[in-house]
C-alpha cells in the first residue's frame, strides 16, 4: 500500500509545482495588469503570517487575538530601521524578525500561565497596547497616525511577477519547516499540550518551555510576514495592528482548518478572495463580512478544510456501502443460481 | 528503589496525607489500598509532582524528588496513569505512545525544524518502538486510530503502555482496573506480571481486592490519610483493623 | 483638580462597572467571554437616541424601551447563536469569534443606518450643569453616576432576594444541581445574557448625553472594560462593580496627573499587568492554569 502512494505523491507535487509556476504568467496574460499578481503576493504573505498563528493556536492550543501586533511590528521595525539608519534590507528584515521573536518570547513567559479566555484577553491587551503605542509614539518616531512610507526591494522593483517567485521561495521554506515540525518531538509536544496539558506534563514535557517556543516561532513567522509585506506595499500605518486584522488572521485559520498545511492555504486564499469579491460593497463590506462570518461559524465549524474532509469521508462511506450491496447482490445471485 | 519518608500534604488546614512512609521494592508490585477518600490519589499526585508535599521526602534510587515538577519527575524515571483517563484524545494511539517517550528523546527544537539526519533516524526508531509497544498490549491494529475512538478498556491499556514508553523505573498505576469486566481484569493480571518481567517496578492503587491479593507482593493500607497497616497479602487479608476500616466497624 | 478628577473618575468608573458586570455575569453563567458587549453599548446609545430624539418619547420611557429591546436582543443572541454552538460542541474559540462577528454586525449596521458622524444626544435635564460639593459637571454626568449606582444596587437586591435571582446564581454555580432542583437553566442563562445586554444598553444611553453618539463609542469602552472585570476577579459580580470603579479612577487620575495622550492605553496596561501578576483579581477567582 505504502509503495503505491509514493509515486502518486510525487506526481501531485510536480503537477502543483508546474501550476504554481505557470499561474502568474497566465493571470498576467489573461487580465492584462498586475493586480491579480499583487493579490497572490499578499496571499502568500498572509499564508506565512497565518502559519505562525497555526503553530501557536492550531497545534499548541494557545489562543492569540492580538497577532496583528507582531505583523505590524515586523513591518515597522524594518521600515523604521531603513528610514532612520539607512540600513540595507537584508539586515532590517532579519532584525524585524528578531524583535518580534523576542517580544513573543517575553509575552509568552507570563502568558503561558493563563487559561484560554484570559490568554485571549492578554493578547487583546498586547494588540491594543501596540496599536496605541504606534499611534502616539514617544516623540512621534513612528510618525503616528500618518504611518510610514517605506522603500521597496530594489532588485524586485515594481515587478510583481518577480515578487511572486521571491515570496514563493519563502512560503515553500516556511511550509517545509512546518511539515517537518509537525512530525517531530516538538510538534507532538505542542499537540499534547493542546490536547491535555496535565498529561503532557506527566509525560515529561516541559509545558512552560514548549509554550514559549511556540510563541517565539509564531511571532517570528508573523513578524517575517509583516516585514515582507511592508516592502511590497511600501506603506504601513498603526491601523494594521488593530484587532480587526488579528481577527482576520484567526478567521483565515479557522475557516481553512487548524493544524494542517492545506487548511492554512485554503483559509487564506478563500478569505482573501472573498474580501476582494465584496470590496465593491464599499461601506457595507464589513457588515457583509460580519454576517457571512456568523453564518459560516454556525453552519460549518470545522472550517472549509474540515468540511471537505467530512465530505470525502461521506462519499467514501457511500461508495463502500454501495460496493458492499453489490457484493451481497452478487452472492445471493450466485446462491440462487446454485 | 522508591521511598517516601514522612510525606504530609496539608491543604490549608485539611490534612489529606499524614506522615506516610512507604518503600517500593524494585521488580515487585507494591499496592496501595484503602477506603474511598483515604488520600491514595492525593499521595500518588504528590509522588508524580502534581502536588508538593508540605513535609517529607521522596527518594528514587538516592535522588530526591520532592518539590520537583511533573515533567522532571517523569524524566527521573517515574511514569503514571490516571484515575480518570487522560489520553491525548485527538492524537492516534501510536502518537500517544510517541509522546510518552518524550523524556528519552534527544532531538531538540532545531533538529525538529530542519529535519536533520538525527531527527529522521530517531523518528524511524521510535515509530518502530512505539508500534512494538502497542503490540505488547494487543493494540497494534489501532495504531492510527484516534485515542477517543477506542473502547474504554483499550483506552486504559493505551494509557498504561504510554506510561511504559518512557522506559521508567517505576510506573504508578491509578486504579487501572476501574470499569473493566472480569475478562479484561484477568488480562490485566497477566499484563502486570509482564510489566515486571520488562524490568519496570509497579506501584498500584486499586479497589479490586481479588486482583490486588493476586498480584501484589506487598500492600500498604491507607485510611484517613494515615498508614493503617502494611504487609504481605496474607497478613493484610487477616488484619482486623483493615477489615474494620473497609466495613466501617467499631474503632 | 483632584475633586474634578475624582468625580469624573467615579462617573466613568460607574460605566466601567456596568460593563464589567455584564462580562462577569455572562462568564459566571456560561463560562464564556463575549466581545459583543461593547457594541451592545453602542446599540443602546442609538436605540436611546431613536426613542428619545427621533420618536420624541419621554426620557424614562425611552430608557425602559431601550433596556427591553436590548434585553430581548440578548436573549435571542444566547438562544440563537450561543446555545446553537454549545449544542454542536464546538471548540470555545468559535463562540468567541461568533460574538466578534455579532459585534461587527451591530457596529456596521449602526453605521449603515446612521452614518459615521457623531450625533448629538439632546439635553435631558433642564438645568445644564450641576454643582455638588463644589464640583461642577454636566447634570447628565451626575445622573449617569447615580443611575449606575442604583442599577448596581437593584441588581444586588435582585440576585440576593428574588426567587429568580437566586435561581440564576444557583444555575451559574452548578447547572446540573440546579436542574435537579427544578431550575430551568436554559431560561436563566438566556435571562443572564439578556440582562447583560440590557445593562450595556443602559450604559450606552448614559454615555450618549456626555460623549455624543457614534459608531465606535461602545466597542472602545467595552474592550477597555475587560480590565475592570479582571481587577475584581472575573466572574465575581461585586468584584466587577468595584473593579470597574477602580479602573475609572485610575484611568482618570493617571490621565489627569501624568499624561493624557496615552489615556486609552492605561486600561490595557492595567489589564495586562493584572493578568500577568494577579489574574484571579481582588476577589480571587480561578484563572491561572496549574501546570
Amino acid at each position: 500500500m505504502k509503495f503505491d502512494k509514493k509515486p502518486n505523491k510525487l506526481i501531485l507535487i510536480a503537477g502543483l509545482g508546474l501550476l504554481l509556476f505557470i499561474l502568474p504568467f497566465l493571470t498576467k496574460l489573461i487580465v492584462g495588469n498586475q493586480y491579480p499578481l499583487l493579490i497572490m503576493c499578499i496571499i502568500m504573505i498572509y499564508i506565512i503570517a497565518v502559519t505562525g498563528l497555526d503553530i501557536l493556536f492550531g497545534y499548541c492550543g494557545q489562543i492569540s487575538l492580538g497577532h496583528a501586533a507582531f505583523f505590524t511590528l515586523g513591518a515597522y521595525t524594518t521600515g523604521l530601521l531603513n528610514m532612520y539608519f539607512n540600513l540595507p534590507l537584508f539586515i532590517t528584515i532579519p532584525a524585524a524578525t528578531v524583535l518580534t521573536s523576542v517580544l513573543g518570547a517575553l509575552l509568552a513567559y507570563p502568558a503561558s500561565k493563563l487559561k484560554f479566555h484570559f490568554l485571549s484577553l492578554a493578547t487583546v491587551a498586547f494588540g491594543e497596547i501596540t496599536y496605541y503605542f504606534l499611534y502616539t509614539s514617544p516623540g512621534g518616531f513612528t510618525r503616528d497616525f500618518r504611518g510610514i512610507n517605506v522603500v521597496g526591494i530594489s532588485f524586485l522593483g515594481e515587478d510583481y511577477l518577480k515578487w511572486y517567485f521571491f515570496l514563493l521561495f519563502f512560503v515553500v521554506l516556511v511550509l517545509l519547516g512546518k511539515t517537518s515540525l509537525i512530525k517531530s518531538r516538538t510538534g507532538r509536544a505542542f499537540t499534547a499540550i493542546r490536547e491535555n496539558t496535565h498529561a503532557a506534563d506527566g509525560m515529561g514535557i516541559n509545558v512552560r518551555k514548549q509554550k514559549i517556543i511556540a510563541f517565539t516561532v509564531s511571532a517570528f513567522l508573523t513578524g517575517l510576514a509583516g516585514a515582507l509585506y511592508v516592502h511590497l506595499i511600501k506603506y504601513i500605518s498603526p491601523e494594521t495592528s488593530m484587532q480587526k486584522q488579528s481577527v482576520l488572521f484567526l478567521t483565515m485559520l479557522l475557516f481553512g482548518g487548524t493544524a494542517s498545511i492545506m487548511g492554512t492555504i485554503l483559509g487564506v486564499v478563500s478569505i482573501e478572495v472573498l474580501m476582494e469579491a465584496i470590496r465593491f460593497l464599499q461601506e457595507y463590506q464589513m457588515l457583509f463580512y460580519g454576517i457571512l462570518l456568523l453564518i459560516v461559524i454556525v453552519a460549518l465549524p470545522g472550517g472549509v478544510y474540515g468540511g471537505i474532509k467530512d465530505l470525502i469521508v461521506t462519499i467514501k462511506r457511500k461508495k463502500a456501502l454501495k460496493a458492499l450491496n453489490v457484493q451481497k447482490a452478487a452472492d445471493t445471485g450466485k446462491d440462487g443460481a446454485e | 528503589m522508591l521511598e517516601t519518608r514522612n510525606i504530609t500534604i496539608n491543604f490549608g488546614g485539611l490534612i489529606a496525607v499524614n506522615n506516610v512512609s512507604i518503600t517500593v521494592q524494585p521488580h515487585k508490585i507494591t499496592a496501595l489500598i484503602g477506603p474511598n477518600g483515604a488520600g491514595k490519589t492525593t499521595f500518588f499526585n504528590c509522588i508524580s509532582g502534581v502536588y508538593k508535599p508540605t513535609k517529607g521526602e521522596i527518594i528514587l534510587d538516592g535522588q530526591h524528588l520532592e518539590g520537583k515538577r511533573g515533567f522532571q519527575i517523569n524524566a527521573a524515571g517515574i511514569a503514571r496513569t490516571y484515575q480518570v483517563i487522560n489520553l491525548f484524545w485527538k492524537m492516534t494511539a501510536l502518537e500517544n505512545v510517541l509522546v510518552g517517550m518524550n523524556s528519552r528523546l534527544t532531538t531538540n527544537f532545531w533538529d525538529c525544524l530542519f529535519h536533520t539526519k538525527k531527527k529522521r533516524a530517531e523518528e524511524k526508531l521510535i515509530y518502530e518502538e512505539a508500534y512494538e509497544l502497542l503490540k505488547f498490549v494487543g493494540l497494534e491494529q489501532y495504531a492510527n486510530a484516534p485515542a477517543a475512538s477506542l473502547s474504554y478498556g483499550k483506552q486504559r491499556l493505551l494509557e498504561i503502555v504510554r506510561g511504559l514508553a518512557s522506559k521508567p523505573k517505576v510506573i504508578l498505576l491509578d486504579e487501572p482496573a476501574a470499569g473493566m469486566n472480569t475478562a479484561e481484569k484477568a488480562e490485566l493480571d497477566i499484563l502486570l506480571k509482564k510489566i515486571i518481567d520488562m524490568g519496570v517496578t509497579i506501584l498500584i492503587v486499586e479497589h479490586d481486592m481479588k486482583l490486588i491479593m493476586n498480584v501484589s507482593d506487598y500492600i500498604y493500607v491507607l485510611c484517613n490519610g494515615m498508614l493503617l497497616a502494611q504487609g504481605v497479602p496474607e497478613e493484610i487479608q487477616n488484619n482486623p483493623e483493615v477489615i474494620c476500616a473497609y466495613l466501617g466497624g467499631e474503632e | 483638580m483632584f475633586k474634578v478628577l475624582l468625580i469624573n473618575g467615579l462617573i466613568i468608573g460607574g460605566i466601567y462597572a456596568l460593563i464589567a458586570l455584564g462580562y462577569s455575569l455572562i462568564y459566571r453563567a456560561s463560562g464564556l467571554l463575549t466581545f459583543a458587549q461593547g457594541d451592545l453599548i453602542t446599540l443602546g446609545s442609538y436605540l436611546g437616541l431613536t426613542f428619545y430624539k427621533f420618536l420624541g418619547l419621554d426620557f424614562f420611557i425611552s430608557f425602559l424601551l431601550t433596556f427591553i429591546s436590548a434585553f430581548i436582543f440578548g436573549i435571542l443572541l444566547e438562544k440563537g447563536v450561543i446555545r446553537a454552538l454549545l449544542n454542536k460542541n464546538v471548540i470555545p474559540i468559535y463562540i468567541v469569534l461568533a460574538t466578534i462577528a455579532v459585534s461587527y454586525i451591530i457596529q456596521n449596521s449602526m453605521q449603515a443606518l446612521f452614518g459615521t458622524t457623531t450625533i448629538q444626544f439632546p439635553q435631558v435635564f433642564k438645568k445644564g450643569t450641576l454643582t455638588i460639593f463644589g464640583i461642577t459637571a454636566q447634570t447628565e454626568a451626575y445622573a449617569c453616576l447615580a443611575i449606575s449606582l442604583i442599577l448596581m444596587l437593584l441588581l444586588h437586591l435582585f440576585m440576593k432576594n428574588t426567587k429568580f435571582g437566586v435561581a440564576m446564581r444557583g444555575a451559574a454555580m452548578d447547572p446540573l444541581a440546579a436542574e435537579s432542583c427544578g431550575i430551568n437553566t436554559s431560561l436563566t442563562t438566556g435571562v443572564t445574557w439578556g440582562l447583560a445586554a440590557g445593562i450595556a444598553s443602559i450604559a450606552g444611553m448614559l454615555l450618549g448625553p456626555m460623549y455624543g453618539v457614534y459608531t465606535v463609542l461602545g466597542s472602545i469602552i467595552g474592550r477597555k472594560g475587560f480590565a475592570g472585570a479582571v481587577i475584581g476577579g472575573y466572574g465575581n459580580m461585586y468584584g466587577a462593580m468595584i473593579g470597574g470603579i477602580i479602573l475609572g479612577l485610575i484611568e482618570t487620575f493617571v490621565a489627569g496627573y501624568w499624561t493624557g495622550t496615552y489615556k486609552n492605553l492605561i486600561a490595557y496596561a492595567i489589564l495586562i499587568i493584572f493578568l500577568f501578576i494577579k489574574p484571579t483579581g481582588i476577589f480571587n477567582e480561578k484563572a491561572i492554569q496549574d501546570v
